[in-house]
Formats: C-alpha cells, structure tokens, sequence
C-alpha cells in the first residue's frame, strides 16, 4: 500500500525547511556565556557553599521544558509574534498587554545599563587598558578606567542605545549578517582563549597576571595574585572546591545563573508553511543546541579557569572586586585575565577585540523584540498608533525606538546615578520570567482552552502517559518558574524582595495596567470595544 | 458613516471563510471584502485499504482510520485549508507520476469548494443588507472567477471599480509582483502599474476611492517576509527579513493617495501605513489556525475616522 504524502501546488509561501544552524546561533547568541555568563558568574561567590557548574547544569536540563513550550507553541501559532499573541489569544488581551509589554519592553529599560556595564567590563576597559599599557599612553588609562566610573558606566549605557538603534534601523536583514559575522569571530577569539588555556599553567597566569595587572592596570605591584585571595579571606570568603557538586546548595545559586540561560527562545519564530512536527522538531533542536553547547562550552571554560587561573582565585578576584576591597581595579573578565597569558601584544589585542563579537552580535536583541511588541500592540489600538510609525524614509520605527531610548537614558541614570546597579540585576530577570510563566500557562491550557486550535496543529499527537506533550513539559517549567519566584521573594541575596526592588516593579506593572485601561475607555468613547479584538467571530 | 471589514488570504480554510462572512455582523459591518488568495495548498489523499480504513499523512502524521476518524480529520484538514481527497492505491500512484492531473485535481476541489462557499454567503448575507466584495489573488486560478460571479450576493470585484456605499468606490486587482512561486496571477512592475492605471484613470474623484491591490506597496513594512535563498530556503532562520512587496501599487498609492488601500499577500506584514494621505492596511494572515485576522475600518466622508486590527 502507498504512504500517502500530500500534493503540493505551487503557492505562494511555500518555503523550504531553514537551517537550523542559524536557528541555532541566534539561540546561542541569546543565552550569551561571553556577557551574561561571565557577568552573572561574577555574583557566585556571594552564595558560598554553591557550585556554579551545578547551577548551570541543573538550569540548564529545566529550562529544555521552556524550549519545549516555546517550541510547540510557535508549532501550533507560527508567525504570530511570540508571548503577546500567545497570551492574549488564550488568556486575553489584557493579561497578554500587560505580561508582554511590561516583559518585552518596560523591562529592557532596566537591562540598558546592564548591557552598559557589560561593554564597559568586557569590551571598554580591557581594550583601553591593554592599549594603554603597550603604548605608554596615559590618556588610555584614563579612558579604560573612567569606563568603570558611573560617569562611565552611563556613557557605556548611552553607547549601547545608539548601537541598538543603528541595529534597528537598519533592519533584521542586516542585523541578522552582522550577527552571524559576529558568531564566528566570537568564537574564533573563545578558540583562542581556550587554546590560550590549554597551553599554560597556573604558574604562567600568576606571573602574566602580576606583570600585567601593575604595568598595565595600577594594581600596586607585588604578588598582586595572594593580595586578592588574602583580601578575600580577610572578607571571609573562600570559594568552595569545583569539583564539589553539591546539589542541594547549588539550588540557591540558579535564581541567579538563570539571567544568563534563560533565553534561548529569546528569537522563537516560524515562518511559512507549516508541514508537521518536524517543524517543531527543527525549531524546538535550534533552540536546545543553543543551550546545550552554552551548557557546555561554560562547563568547558569553568573548567579551564579553575585548572589555569584558579578556582579560589577567580571567585576571589569577583567577590573582593564588588567589595571594593581588591587591588586590581577592574572586573575580572576572563578574556582579560587570560590575555595575560601571552606577552604578544597582537594576540593580547585579538583576543580581547574578538571575544567583543560577542558583545556586538548581542546588543542589537536589548531593542528588537521590544520594538515588535510595541507594534503588535499598538495596532491593536492599546498603544498610540505614532509608537508604530516607521520613517519612510529610513524604513526605521523610529518612534518605537525613542520609546525604548527615552526610557533606557532614564533607568540608566536611575540605576547608575542613585542606586547600586548590580542589586538590582536580577529584577530584570524577574519581569522576564513572570511572562514566560504566563506563557507557560497559555501552552499548557491550550489542548483544553482551544482544542478546536490544538487538535488541527501538528503537535496534536505528540503526548506523554496520555497528557499532551504542551501540558506536561508546561507544568514542569511552571514548576521552575515558581520555584525561582520563592527564592527570589524569601532570599535578600538576590536583590528582589526589598522594597525599592518591589515598587520598580509594581511602577513598571502600573504603568502596563494603567495604560490597558486607560485606552480602553479611550477606545471605548471612540466607539472601539478592545475586548472585541481577540473574540473569536461565530463559525455557523 | 460606512463601516468596512477587510480580510484576505484565507488560503482555503472553510472556517476562515465562514468566519468572514459571519464578521459582518459580528463586527456590525456595512461592507465586507476579501482581498484574495482564497484557495489552498494542497490536496490530501485518504487512501482506504482492504479493511476499510483510511490512510492519511497529514502534518506528517501517518494515521489509519475509522469512517468516523476520517470525518473528523476531513474537517480538520478543510479547517486548515486543504483539500482532502478519497483515493485508491492506484489512483494515488497515478497522481504521483502525472503533475497535470494534480494541477486538475486542484481545480475540481477549488471550485467544489468555491461553490460550497458561495452557497454558505447567499444562505447568510441574503436580506442582510451587507455587501460583500471578493476580489481572487495571485495564488487564485481564474476557473474561480466565474463560481464567484454566480453569487447572489457577492461581488466579484477584480479589474473594476465598484460602487461602495454610495459615496466611495472601489478598484481592486489581486494581482501581484512577481514571486518565486510562478503564481496564477502575478506580472512584471510594468505591468501591475498599467492595470491599476487602467483604473485609477478612471477614477472622477480620488478622495472617494478606496484601492484594494493584493500586494502591499514596497518598503511600506507591511511587505516584509523572510528572506529566501536560491532553493527557497528562508535565511538566517527566518529572521533576516526583507521588503517583498509592489513598486507598483506604492506608486499608485503616492500618486494618486487615494484615502484608503486594503493590502494583503504577505501573511507577515500584519499593519498600517499611512503614506501621505493614504491609510493603508495588511491585516495579515493566521488562515491555518483557523483564525481570520481582519481590520474594521470606519469612513466618513473625510476618509477612514477609525480602524482595529481583528484576530477572530
């Protein structure tokens, strides 16, 4: 008997299968060791007792769940525009609004002078200083270190908004090339910095780091190398050994590594034609390679730090840099470190120029999906329609990114000017993580809220013990989820449940809710009913 | 005040189309038109064996079943605008050696299915009062035109200007710009640009005229879809996007900024535009699941006073 296939006409939209290598470098890009990684790894040593590759393996294997929802999710709505649509569709528009534009957009004013303070650390002052230091320059030196200045650490902020809005402007065709540019030499500078590793000792680094952070850094001369790990001790902090796995005090410190991966869905589209599930298949594999080989390549590096560089050491560098109690001034980024292993000022400098890329193939992602939201929104009259204007002249919405801009300089200066940034760090995380939980619950209703929608997608038969696959792997992310809302709400370490922390929030809620509802009555008086929008019209 | 809802590409989906016909008085609407492309896909083949179930591959799920399993995936796959099709072995392999008797095959269902639709709009819009305009798409045959011109109350409206309302009029063509697909009806710039000129030509008074041209105007934003490489392959995963939309049609509208354009063809391009005076709409498509995305748009004799994107 035949295998019955389906005939195929040619239509328009009939696109082939995309690679799923490219799926997989945005995802890879999303959950970026270089930046988030290195940044949020920096914060370990204030949870002792942890081990980090504990933390990133165990957050890693439950944030596959994620994948899982998002992947079947967009199987069943592709091209729909991700967590707005998902939601309001199955929860409502008011719920969908205030989760996703508070989560997609409001948030990433918050996460501005975070990407600032990664291209201050990571790109900035490493370059200025190593160039400083070769050259003999003094006004280098000053630059590399005004970078971690607040005065600096703002500019590095503004910095970011221009760079996004040129990614932005320039559109996703462009930026997707940039991106990908960016993905290989990024990781030709991670090769490097491996094979840098590999081929040393740990007596190598303490020489290059001692030579190196008092030539070229002012750290005072000496063994700077056993005046970082005195001071930390003297601080009353010694990292744990690596290669203790301790599950159970791991578990704390996830709440923190998940600023860093939990966002290989950040990019979850489809486009054209859905075939079946190996559409699922191939969008749920980019996204998990994504963070399968982040998962791996930081266990790799890890590693690699803790035989070359030292365990104790790293930790300590980090936990007395945000003590302000270590004479090396500026933030251990591990490139940095590890240029120090090399007297070749050529390799130092393509070290640290191309382990950049991953800084610049990233940042353009901080207003992107905030500009899509933005418009999906405004067109269904929620937001003004000038938020979704788009300069015919340079095909930019240029209102959406001022939008993000305005509220980006503003919650830089907030951040850098009034408060301690880094305390804050993980509110942005928060937010996030509230809409995917909402999303989570739209997956997981779904089979049961829209059957009529679940039974004809391609993943109406992939089940387990019976429950629909969207459900199970929902209930089992939405499980994480909570378990990160209790930590974050009962432990001060993490920053959240103070009450500065709390009302940042609330504002940036209020401003979502106040907004659903003020333009609904303004709708409602201009004879528009915005719960109309997403009413499903009768069929018979 | 005259109140439109626009829809388009509903690629075969019998909700879809049920649902557009039922808007008009959901959405207290005085005019509905569709913008094109109203055909589907793809046939799907039931192949039933000695012991009288059926085989059918559909979304790549191999499944046998029963006469009521095939009822309910039948309705399933028209959902979701394809056509399916009850086949023997033979029948199936004849089909799968001659693309001529597909190409046939496709007609003969598109135009069963054009019938049934038509019948289902005269049994629900008769004595309603509203209007209903459909105007086929590049992806349409022609062999359709003709089915929707036996409509009581649907207007098939390509190549014409129409009255509205009364005060406005309406030119459509569902043609489009050339598309790596070799649709039915798509033609160089040039000669896009001649047929609307044809039209708007004619037009006595331009700001009361609504143009209804399937492809939305280039580098409107409302024309972007993924960038395809040489074997149809979106690059970059889908995420480098690029402007695909008619010179033509965004010329026409800045020549003669008409006060509303009604666009289509780009399931992605989900949005407004306003060039210059022209409010120009692509409400998008969501036709495989089995939801019409629309735009309600309310106009006075100034022109559009207001619109919302539908998802219904």
């Amino acid at each position: 008997m035949a295998q019955p296939g389906m005939f195929v006409r040619k239509a328009s939209g009939l696109v082939r299968s995309w690679s799923v290598f490219d799926g997989f470098v945005y995802a890879f890009f999303s959950i970026n060791l270089v930046t988030l990684g290195f940044f949020i790894f920096s914060f370990a040593p204030y949870i002792p007792e942890a081990n980090l590759l504990t933390a990133i393996v165990i957050s890693g294997i439950f944030i596959i769940f994620e994948v899982f929802v998002y992947a079947l999710l967009v199987a069943v709505m592709p091209r729909a525009g991700g967590d707005y649509v998902w939601q309001s569709r199955i929860l409502g528009g008011g719920i969908g609004f205030v989760l996703s534009v508070t989560g997609w957009a409001w948030i990433l004013w918050h996460w501005v002078p975070l990407y600032g303070n990664m291209l201050a650390y990571n790109v900035f002052t490493p370059i200025l200083g190593i160039l400083s230091g070769w050259t003999g320059n003094t006004g280098l030196y000053n630059a590399a270190s005004w970078f971690v200045t607040t005065n600096g650490f703002f500019v590095s902020s503004l910095v970011v908004i221009v760079l996004a809005f040129i990614y932005v402007s320039l559109g996703m065709s462009w930026y997707a090339r940039i991106q990908k540019f960016c993905f290989y030499l990024g990781m030709a500078g991670m090769a490097t910095m491996i094979i840098m590793m590999l081929a040393s000792s740990r007596a190598d680094f303490i020489a290059g780091f001692n030579q190196y952070a008092t030539e070229f850094f002012a750290a005072g001369g000496g063994d700077v190398y056993q005046q970082i790990l005195a001071a930390s001790a003297e601080g009353g902090y010694a990292a744990a050994p690596i290669n203790r796995i301790a599950i159970g005090a791991s578990l704390a410190l996830i709440p923190m590594v998940v600023f860093f991966n939990l966002w290989p869905n950040w990019g979850a589209t489809l486009y054209g034609e859905v075939r079946g599930a190996s559409d699922f298949k191939r969008n749920f594999w980019s996204m998990a390679a994504g963070l399968i080989a982040t998962t791996i390549l930081a266990l790799i590096v890890l590693g690699l730090i803790a035989r070359v560089i030292g365990w104790d050491f790293y930790n300590a560098a980090n936990f007395t840099f945000y003590e302000g109690t270590s004479p090396f001034g500026v933030f251990p980024y591990p490139a940095l470190l590890v240029s120090f292993l090399t007297d070749s000022p050529l390799l130092q400098m393509w070290l640290l120029i191309s382990m950049s890329a991953w800084f610049f193939g990233w940042c353009g992602t901080v207003f992107l999906s905030s500009t899509r939201v933005i418009f999906a929104a405004a067109f269904d009259r929620i937001l003004p329609e000038w938020m979704a204007r788009v300069s015919t002249k340079y095909r930019s919405p240029v209102n959406a990114l001022l939008v993000m801009a305005v509220g980006g300089v503003i919650v830089s200066a907030g951040m850098h000017y009034t408060e301690n940034l880094e305390t804050y760090a993980l509110n942005s995380t928060v937010v996030i993580a509230v809409t995917y939980f909402g999303t989570t619950i739209a997956g997981a209703i779904l089979p049961y809220k829209d059957p009529d929608l679940y039974n004809t997608s391609p993943i109406a038969r992939l089940k387990i013990f019976g429950l629909p696959l969207i459900t199970v792997t929902g209930a089992i992310f939405g499980i994480f989820l909570l378990f990160l809302f209790y930590m974050w709400t009962t432990d001060a370490v993490y920053g959240i449940n103070e009450p500065v922390s709390y009302i940042y929030m609330a504002v940036l809620y209020g401003i979502s809710i106040a907004i659903y509802y003020g333009s609904k009555m303004y709708r409602r008086k201009q004879g528009i009913n915005l719960d109309e929008i997403h009413k499903s019209i009768p069929v018979e | 005040m005259t109140t439109i809802f626009f829809a388009t590409d509903v690629h075969g989906s019998e909700i879809c189309w049920k649902k557009f016909i039922n808007a008009g008085k959901f959405y207290n609407a005085d005019i509905l038109v569709l913008g094109g492309d109203m055909t589907g896909k793809a046939l799907v083949p039931f192949i039933k064996d000695a012991q009288g179930k059926y085989k059918v591959n559909f979304l790549e799920e191999e499944m046998l079943l029963d006469e009521e399993g095939k009822l309910t995936m039948e309705k399933n796959i028209s959902d979701r605008g394809y056509y399916p099709i009850n086949v023997t072995d033979d029948e199936y392999d004849e089909l799968n050696a001659d693309s001529e008797k597909v190409e046939q095959l496709f007609v003969e269902r598109v135009l069963l299915m054009a019938e049934r639709w038509v019948k289902f709009a005269d049994e629900k819009l008769a004595g309603t009062g509203i209007k209903c305009f459909v105007c086929p798409g590049n992806d349409d045959m022609f062999e359709l035109d003709d089915v929707l011109a036996s409509s009581k109350t649907i207007t098939m409206s390509e190549g014409q200007i129409l009255d509205l309302d009364g005060y406005y009029e309406m030119l459509s063509s569902g043609w489009s710009n050339p598309t790596p697909w070799d649709t039915h009806r798509e033609c160089s710039e040039e000669e896009l640009a001649a047929k609307i000129e044809a039209m708007a030509s004619k037009i006595s008074d331009i700001d009361r005229c609504v143009f209804n041209l399937h492809a939305p105007p280039f580098g409107s934003g409302l024309d972007e879809a993924p960038e395809l490489d040489e074997n149809l392959r979106p690059k970059y995963a889908g995420r480098s996007l690029i402007p695909v939309g008619s010179t033509a049609v965004r010329d026409a509208i800045m020549k003669y900024q008409p006060p509303l354009a009604l666009t289509g063809h780009i399931h992605e391009g989900r949005g407004i535009k306003r060039m210059k005076k022209t409010f120009v709409v692509n409400p998008g498509s969501s036709y495989e699941q089995s939801t019409l995305l629309g735009a309600i748009i309310e106009m006075d004799k100034k022109g559009v006073k207001k619109y919302v994107l539908t998802s219904g």
